[in-house]
């Protein structure tokens, strides 16, 4: 049994904000201070794929998307992949790669693989400013009413991401063979959601599970609103209610085994 | 005023060997288990049963040998680690100070790093404001507050770090072995913060090995040792336990020593004992403060309980973290000591000049076998002492500089010597 006179809620979760921001900050403020090229680099990664992927699957394979270019078809859905790749890598080794902190000093742990994710969303919203010179110069529509539901999109994806990353992270404190798995996954995931292919190339048999993955609905809400301009399709609701399970799950395991993590050693 | 702290019949166990594993390697252990519980799975006890108090405005010290379950304490205490079994009731702010800079980034500068280590230590935002300058003042970094701390020598980098620390203003400051890396006077100035600290109602738990600054800091001391609190009281009585405990452990095991030449394992036979060890002034009283520069005598008390021949006896200079300043033994003396019968007595003396600068030392000594294959008796840490008086040189040797200066006319070498200006 323990117990402890603990500082009020209110202040214990400012605490954990300030906390939050701080260990952000930290990750941002490290990541460009070492890299040459800075902030460019969340610019790049996305940027790179999508130039390959043009060239590829517009020469060599040829891929229909309508009238949209391929470059600003595979760049929008590349954009929030680009997030839940990162974020998810990031946050699977965020806590093993601070166990010297992990286990010397008790705050709440979730607090690194949750600042691990933030701080992609900042090279998310970096990235997707790119887009609207790209939008602009193919002479796409830009501003639709469907725009509002953009932070909705985002929020499902950081709760699908913060889900399957927290319980990442706290079994890579256990196994360290997540992280081969992790990658595994994340190529799996790339080719069964709608980023180099536009979901009418789906077969028609694979179709009532395809959006089984979470990621599909959500790439292709991106580029319903971003692109075309019209709202996400029903297959959103399904996403949302997939990602939030993750959530609550990845978050009840964290929380179930945090306090394993300083006996490792 | 209520019990800070109350720790009644704790015990921590871990699982030899744990630590992450691949999955093949569950699954294996796990397939070849029966009733789900690994084979060959063992458990080690961290601590086991111990039970203490912590009082506003006590300082308890947990000495104990390495691996007697000092960090594991502090872990527990500090809610990283849960307990076995047993109860733990902290009533109030806990502060750990167990890694100087914990979280502190390389590429960041001093100032980021203030609010990033403050903000992990549990302060807030505008707690850390309200202190900063304060921590920049007691850390002694202002000119470089905007630099990053890759750039900052060690001793730059403990100070703030333990300025951070010591300014999170806790009911309770835990205190771990973390002092040894900044100099003496870096650790006076420590010592002087948390007596401050204790007068301001703080109240600390130390682990420490620098039994020196335990009696000077605490008050109280708890023992442990293999995991099981072994001796509770002052911090001075619990100094003594601690020396009776570690040769007691010597005794039990056969300590296996390195050798010089690092052929041959050694092992103490306890032929001949060590019974009392001090270092006396030139009076050749006992002291454990002494004057820089001035004589003193190292005195070794030993029994023979076997006949020994020709023993050899050494003596050890050593700072607290372990740097070797001076060893010497009869032998390299040139001195052949005669053979002794079992039950006889001797006293040996090492007459010395301190050529030390102020800072606490730690004294050892050593009883071998005239072939040097093991050792009769063996104390790593038999006492320390503490050295004032020196004219603020740094470091540790007393090198006694002396100075003269000489003006060189219109810039020529001279040619006769000059009577010095000072």
């Amino acid at each position: 049994m323990i117990t402890g006179k603990l500082p009020t809620r209110t202040k214990t979760q400012t605490h954990f904000f300030e906390f939050l921001v701080v260990w952000t900050a930290r990750i941002v403020r490290a990541r460009y201070q070492q890299s040459a090229l800075g902030i460019l680099w969340a610019l790049i990664q996305p940027s790179a794929t999508a130039i390959i992927f043009s060239v590829v699957f517009t020469f060599f394979v040829d891929v229909n998307t309508g009238d949209v270019p391929y470059i600003l078809f595979s760049y929008v859905a590349l954009v929030p992949w680009t997030l839940f790749s990162n974020g998810l890598t990031d946050m699977v080794n965020s806590i093993v790669e601070n166990m010297n902190l992990v286990t010397k000093i008790y705050f709440p742990r979730e607090i690194i693989p949750l600042a691990a994710l933030l701080a992609r969303v900042l090279d998310f919203g970096i990235a997707l400013a790119l887009f609207v010179p790209m939008v602009l110069y193919f002479q796409r529509p830009l501003l639709s009413p469907a725009l509002i539901v953009l932070p909705l999109i985002l929020l499902i994806q950081l709760a699908l991401v913060a889900g399957l990353g927290l319980a990442g992270a706290a079994m890579n404190v256990f196994f360290r063979d997540i992280k081969y798995l992790l990658v595994l996954g994340l190529q799996i995931l790339l080719y069964a959601s709608p980023i180099i292919y536009p979901v009418s190339s789906v077969p028609e048999k694979l179709m009532p599970y395809y959006f089984l993955n979470p990621m599909a609905g959500i790439v292709e809400s991106y580029r319903a609103v971003l692109l075309y301009g019209t709202f996400p399709g029903p297959a959103l609701g399904l996403s949302a209610f997939l990602s939030f399970c993750a959530l609550a799950i990845g978050y009840w395991f964290f929380k179930r085994v945090e306090f394993q993590f300083a006996d490792l050693i | 005023m209520t019990t800070l702290i109350q720790v009644r019949n704790l015990s921590k166990r871990y699982r030899i060997g744990q630590g992450s594993r691949s999955l093949r390697a569950v699954l294996a252990a796990k397939a070849r288990s029966k009733n789900g519980r690994a084979v060959g799975e063992e458990h080690h006890w961290a601590i086991q049963d111990v039970s203490f108090e912590l009082e506003p405005g006590q300082a308890l010290a947990i000495i104990g040998p390495n691996g007697a379950g000092k960090t594991t304490i502090l872990k527990l205490l500090s809610r990283v680690t849960k307990p076995t079994s047993g109860e733990l009731h902290v009533n109030g702010r806990l502060s750990a100070l167990i890694e100087l800079g914990a979280g502190f980034h390389p590429d960041l500068s001093g100032r980021d790093n203030i609010f990033l280590n403050g903000t992990i230590l549990g302060m807030s935002r505008a707690e850390i404001k309200a202190r900063f300058d304060e921590i920049v003042e007691f850390a002694g970094i202002g000119a470089f507050l905007d630099t990053p701390v890759k750039h900052y020598s060690s001793g730059m980098y403990a100070r703030l770090g333990f300025a951070i620390a010591a300014h999170v203003d806790p009911q309770i400051l835990l205190v771990d072995e973390v002092l040894a890396v900044g100099d003496y006077a870096f650790q006076m100035k420590c010592y002087a913060h948390m007596d401050k600290l204790r007068t301001r109602g703080t109240s600390l738990i130390f682990v420490s090995h620098n039994l020196e600054a335990v009696r000077q800091v605490c008050n109280r001391g708890l023992v442990l040792y293999r995991g099981r609190a072994i001796f509770q009281g002052s911090a001075a009585e619990a100094v003594v336990a601690y020396s009776d405990a570690l040769r007691q452990a010597a005794r039990e095991l056969p300590v296996v020593v390195p050798t010089e030449d690092g052929l041959a394992q050694r092992v103490m036979t306890f032929d001949a004992e060590v019974e009392q060890v001090s270092i006396c002034d030139a009076d050749m009283r006992p002291a454990t403060v002494l004057e820089s520069g001035a004589s003193a005598t190292v005195v070794i008390k030993v029994r023979f309980n076997k006949a020994v021949s020709r023993p050899l006896f050494a003596f050890t200079i050593r700072t607290l973290d372990g740097q070797l300043i001076y060893n010497i033994t009869t032998r390299w003396m040139g001195i052949t000591t005669p053979d002794f019968d079992a039950g006889e007595h001797c006293r040996v003396e090492f007459a010395i000049k301190l050529a030390l600068l102020e800072g606490t030392y730690e004294l050892g000594v050593d009883i071998a076998s005239s072939d040097l294959t093991h050792f009769f008796d063996r104390l790593e840490r038999a006492l320390a002492f503490s050295v004032i008086g020196s004219n603020g040189a740094k470091g540790v040797a007393a090198l006694g500089a002396q100075v003269s200066l000489h003006r060189i006319p219109n810039g020529r070498v001279p040619t006769a010597t000059f009577e010095p200006i000072v």
